[in-house]
């Protein structure tokens, strides 16, 4: 079966439940070539759960799949970015932190807060550059949720995130955000394909504005974060 | 001589250089090393392989400063390499 992650045809032998459903929404039967082929093998899932027995065959399949399309993705303008997206008046907002920050608990604020803000993808959306602008994608593969929508978005800010007991945000300096993202992302052994990643990321942290965000749980956060982050374009 | 570490690549992001690790060096170090101009100046030959001499040499030809500057300059740079465990030197 093929699908269309992030506009790259991917060729996925699916076999489990969980991924099948989630990504049902992405299938494609169009004339466009194969960009990604993933093939999974009975071998292959064998060792991972010999290396990971509190896995399932399911669960197996779930993460490397990913794994296996997120590397891909690298060759393709694109990256992995670990965070919550949430997408409102059209653009794309991706908070990073590391897990446990509160990530998808602050973007289930601004659900509650906007009524037609919805989840791109909940754990880890794709970002791609095209000739128009940099996006942020939903994928199949959303971490311990479901909440994944298979749409392509201008990203309108990226915000590392943090804690505080008073909501404030702050533009930060792309270089003082390199070290957060290259956290949040895999980093690539081979140096042809980090050699990707690190052009992906120079273009994207030239062009989309960063932010750091200090938050915490109340609905205010959410009206903060937005007012801090809209209607804003990389300066300069 | 002296020589950065196998492993190691010197890359500039968002007007920054950075260097981070792959292969097999990744695996001990998932950090980022961030370097100034003259910091970079100096990786950049460390990872060709150069000596304290070569290195003086040339930082005295393509910057304007004495001699003394250049040294501790070196110095300062080469200890928190080693430090680091950024080289290898025989």
């Amino acid at each position: 079966m093929r699908y269309n992650i992030a506009g790259i045809i991917v060729d996925m032998n699916v076999r489990f439940p969980r991924l099948k459903r989630q990504s049902a929404a992405y299938e494609y039967n169009g004339d466009r070539e194969t960009n990604i082929k993933i093939r999974l093998t009975d071998r292959f899932f064998n060792e991972k759960l010999a290396e990971n027995p509190h896995l399932d065959y399911e669960m197996i399949e779930y993460i490397w799949m990913g794994s296996e399309f997120y590397n891909a993705l690298l060759h393709f303008n694109g990256m992995l970015l670990h965070s919550s997206c949430v997408v409102y008046e059209g653009k794309a907002y991706l908070f990073s932190a590391p897990c446990g920050t509160g990530k998808s608990t602050h973007t289930q604020i601004w659900l509650k807060q906007f009524p037609e803000a919805y989840i791109l993808n909940d754990d880890k959306p794709a970002i791609r550059i095209a000739k128009d602008g940099i996006f942020a994608c939903g994928t199949p593969f959303s971490g311990k949720t479901a909440q994944n929508v298979n749409s392509i978005v201008p990203i309108g800010g990226i915000c590392i995130l943090g804690r505080d007991t008073v909501n404030h945000i702050e533009p930060i300096d792309p270089d003082d955000a390199l070290f957060n993202i290259l956290n949040q992302t895999v980093r690539p052994p081979q140096e042809e394909d980090m050699d990707k990643l690190l052009a992906t990321l120079d273009t994207v942290l030239r062009n989309v504005p960063v932010y750091r965000l200090y938050c915490n749980m109340e609905p205010e956060a959410a009206i903060v974060s937005y007012n801090g982050m809209k209607d804003k374009t990389k300066e300069g | 001589m002296m020589k950065t570490k196998k492993g190691f690549m010197l890359r500039s992001v968002a007007g920054r250089h950075v260097v981070v690790a792959i292969g097999q060096a990744s695996v001990d170090f998932n950090g980022l090393i961030t370097l100034n101009d003259t910091g970079a100046y100096i990786w950049e030959r460390l990872a060709k392989g150069t000596t304290y001499e070569d290195l003086l040499k040339d930082m005295l030809s393509d910057y304007e400063v004495d001699e003394e500057t250049a040294k501790s300059g070196i110095d300062a740079f080469l200890k928190t390499a080693r430090d680091a465990e950024l080289l290898d030197e025989n």
